[in-house]
């Protein structure tokens, strides 16, 4: 297990230094300079600018540079946000879309999971296709179009919660109800597929021989074994989530990281584009890791230690 | 990797509008916060900095010019009122200037002097401090020599005499110097704050220190919140009416007029939906904005050398369609200056210059002048493209241009290319265009903001227009003592520009958006600080 983890925490370091490396150069082919006033400045004005910000040596440099800061933690100031460590920018606004994005993966995967296997349970009666309706919905329809729906119905006209903002926990409930449609369907349709299959396999018929109760072989059995393809769907559903979305954001003005983001790649704000890049790839990176380590856990059959143990 | 997301914008807006239409017609709450004196704003965006030196966008001049103060305030149509300065005189040649100042006080109590202005424009000018907006001190004495590293800071034009007196010394006349007095970037500076908060000052509330009608707090470096409240310390500050203005920043056109029904917020920017929806509120309002989009032509391809093919090219748009297009508010264009910047003679300078002969939709005399530019190039048909911007209003744009030029001008191919803003520059900057939509906006309410771009030396004359008689006057309306034979100067300049289709201008920027009608004494200008608070109130 130790030499299992040690390796892939080798590959984990090895992928960070790849993303780096790639983001790093292709940025650097972006046309523009990270200027917001750009347009007014001459190309004289532009040089004199980039010495100040050491954006005129050579790239190879620069890069090294960059590499060298970043072992140290430092990612670097924004150019957006003129003196703000990107790092500190970066804190500040990552909270907010984590928070919401957990909220609505637990309540995504919760209701998906409820609503798949009551489907997969009443298999081709109206109860599972009345499922099947909703995550088909919840599919098609794009979050934000539900988005701006509950917050004009239940904010403005119901007045039920706040329209918009962000500070108290009934401001983050329209946006996690939108964040969730999404995974809510893609589970649903997970589980009620996979546990259909798990269903009609020859040991929960032999469970029910044995003279368990219907609930018993569902929650002992089927679920558990329905459960391993959706560990491979929430893992990287969680990264998106909690990395911030930017139109969701913006509907209800969460100070989220999701629009930072894209800001910065069309402002050519380059140390921010490095930092939020490799703050997405570490979680991303980990929570592939933990994902292979709950397969093990409720899948025997698949060892990490593989043969070598 | 999220970039598709931006795309899904466009189609927020789209929701909305129909979600809006579908409900009919939505009465204006009453106000909330009446006679309390208490204002909700909006922004559009984040402060990115509150360092008067490093400041370049609407968001950050907005608070700057309502928490801190200058030489001059900017009224009613940018005229220019003592703030600071109580007296003003100006040498005979016109490059030394002489402001008394008037004994006032920093929000943290101690006295401000002529020596926090010295401090503050020297560090603008100061390389080191990487200002985007050192350009506007050129004039002053050695100001683009210090920028450039050439000369030292201490050798800028600016001097202290004892506290209350500050001279400043140009190297040529500055007709227009008295409204950048106005404009943030001229205004003093603390240096013990600077000093003492080092790198962070400017990035939060609480690293600053004001001089303004309101002191900004809450605001912590990129949130999304914060508020202004009156300056206790402020010289002036008996006329000082709000007690607070809360600002909250608002992306979703259709999230902030919910929040104006719900009357969480006092004024919203309209999308191009609600602006059709929305004209009978009574809080409808419309700002123009200073700026102007217009075609460049690349005369470094030779058809575009042809005056006639440019005038055959601008005769066959009909602007007030393409207005239609990008959503209703635009104004239609005939001049380079933006209607609203300059009041001449009680007349807007964009009537007083207006080309009403090529600038105006006239498909029969474009077909004519298109036949001769085509005998002109020895050609029977002509093919070039259009680039602008790949934001909706960009390929609106595009689209209307492409489908008016080639349904009008029989033989022409007109093909479109939509890039991102960053590419669009790129590509203006190297001449590496046809035709390109530009956009200008002035940063101080003088048409020489708007006219000096194309003279042959510019660098964002794109299109590498030239006319000696143009520059010719556009160089005397800088050297010249007297006011008027300035104005002419410049009226002709800009109308030669006009009449041989230098640029060709397609719309004024207009901006559509509700504003609590109970609101009053809210001082807006196009050009310089957009908003000024200090005299607002709400009305009971």
């Amino acid at each position: 297990m130790t030499k299992y983890l040690l390796k892939r925490i080798f590959y984990m370091i090895l992928t960070l230094f790849l993303v780096a490396t790639i983001t790093f150069f292709l940025m650097k082919f972006m046309p523009g300079s990270p200027y917001a006033n750009e347009e007014k400045l001459t190309p004289q004005q532009i040089h004199i600018m980039n010495e100040q910000y050491g954006l005129n040596k050579p790239l190879i440099v620069q890069y090294l540079l960059y590499l060298g800061g970043m072992l140290h933690g430092d990612f670097g100031t924004s150019f957006q946000y003129s003196n703000q460590p990107v790092s500190s920018l970066i804190a500040a606004r990552l909270g907010a879309s984590v928070q919401l994005g957990l909220q609505a993966l637990i309540v995504g995967v919760i209701l998906g999971v409820i609503i798949g296997s009551i489907a997969a349970m009443k298999q081709g009666t109206w109860v599972d296709s009345t499922a099947t309706v909703i995550a088909i919905i919840g599919k098609s329809v794009p979050n934000f179009v539900l988005a701006v729906l509950l917050q004009y119905y239940i904010g403005l006209k119901l007045g039920w919660f706040s329209i918009a903002g962000w500070g108290d926990f009934s401001q983050t409930i329209l946006p996690t109800i939108a964040l969730s449609v999404g995974p809510l369907a893609e589970t649903a349709r997970f589980i009620r597929t996979s546990m259909v299959d798990t269903l009609s396999s020859d040991y929960i018929e032999l469970g029910k021989a044995k003279g368990l109760s219907r609930m018993e072989v569902i929650r002992k059995h089927a679920m558990r074994n329905s459960f391993i393809p959706l560990v491979t769907l929430i893992g990287p559903y969680a990264v998106a989530l909690m990395t911030g979305s930017m139109v969701i954001e913006n509907i209800f003005n969460i100070p989220g990281i999701g629009e930072q983001f894209v800001k910065s790649i069309l402002t050519n704000d380059y140390p921010t584009i490095m930092g939020v890049t490799m703050v997405y790839c570490i979680g991303l990176v980990v929570i592939l890791l933990i994902t292979d380590i709950i397969y093990g856990l409720i899948d025997p059959r698949i060892r990490l230690a593989g043969g070598e143990a | 990797m999220k970039l598709t997301k931006v795309f899904s914008v466009g189609a927020v807006a789209l929701v909305s509008a129909s979600v809006l239409a579908a409900c009919g017609s939505n009465k204006s709450g009453s106000s909330s916060s009446n006679a309390k004196q208490v204002v909700n704003w909006i922004e559009n965006a984040e402060i990115p900095t509150m360092d008067l030196s490093k400041a370049t966008d609407v968001t950050s001049m907005n608070q700057l010019g309502n928490v801190e103060e200058g030489l001059y305030r900017l009224g009613e149509n940018d005229k220019v009122e003592n703030a600071l300065a109580t007296k003003t005189q100006v040498s005979k040649d016109g490059k030394t200037w002489t402001f008394t100042l008037r004994k006032s006080k920093w929000s943290d109590g101690t006295p401000l002097t002529a020596k926090d202005f010295v401090f503050s424009w020297r560090r603008t000018v100061n390389p080191k401090t990487a200002s985007e907006y050192a350009y506007l001190f050129e004039g002053v004495h050695n100001a683009t020599q210090i920028s450039a590293g050439k000369a030292p800071v201490n050798s800028l034009g600016v001097e202290a005499q004892g506290d209350y007196k500050l001279v400043v010394r140009l190297d040529k006349r500055i007709p227009y110097f008295k409204l950048l007095m106005g404009f943030p970037l001229f205004f003093p500076q603390q240096e013990k704050a600077v000093q003492k908060f080092g790198y962070k000052y400017g990035t939060a509330s609480k690293y600053m220190v004001y001089n303004g009608p309101f002191v900004q707090k809450g605001w912590t470096g990129s949130n999304l919140s914060w508020k202004l409240v009156k300056n206790p310390n402020y010289w002036d500050k008996s006329a000082v009416k709000l007690k607070a203005i809360n600002y909250s920043v608002q992306k979703t056109p259709s999230t902030a007029y919910n929040l104006y029904q719900s009357n969480k917020l006092d004024a919203v920017m309209l999308d191009s939906q609600q602006t059709k929806n929305l004209k009978s509120n009574p809080g409808y309002t419309l700002r123009d904005t200073a700026a102007t989009f217009y075609l460049q032509f690349n005369e470094k391809r030779k058809m575009f050398q042809n005056a006639d093919l440019r005038k055959a090219i601008s005769m066959s748009i009909n602007r007030k369609a393409l207005g239609n297009a990008l959503g209703g508010s635009n104004t239609p264009a005939t001049s380079l200056t933006a209607k609203g910047v300059v009041n001449h003679g009680g007349q807007d300078w964009s009537d007083v210059v207006g080309d009403k002969e090529f600038n105006q939709y006239n498909p029969g005399e474009a077909k004519k002048y298109f036949q001769k530019a085509l005998k002109e190039l020895g050609v029977k048909s002509l093919s070039f493209s259009i680039l602008s911007d790949d934001t909706d209003a960009g390929q609106k744009t595009t689209e209307t241009l492409q489908s008016q030029l080639e349904e009008n001008l029989s033989g022409l191919k007109v093909s479109v290319a939509n890039v991102p803003f960053k590419t669009r520059l790129n590509r203006s900057t190297n001449g590496n265009f046809d035709i390109v939509v530009s956009g200008w906006s002035a940063d101080f309410a003088d048409p020489i903001s708007f006219i000096d771009l194309f003279t042959s030396k510019n660098a964002n004359n794109n299109g590498k227009w030239s006319n000696a008689k143009f520059d010719q006057l556009v160089a005397d309306s800088k050297s010249t003592g007297n006011e008027t034979q300035r104005w002419n100067d410049l009226k002709e300049a800009e109308k030669i520009l006009l009449k041989e289709q230098g640029i060709s201008p397609l719309y004024y920027k207009t901006e559509a958006w509700l504003v609590r009608p109970s609101i009053k004494g809210i001082v807006y200008n196009g050009a310089g600080l957009n908003y000024n608070f200090k005299s607002a109130y709400v009305a009971k």
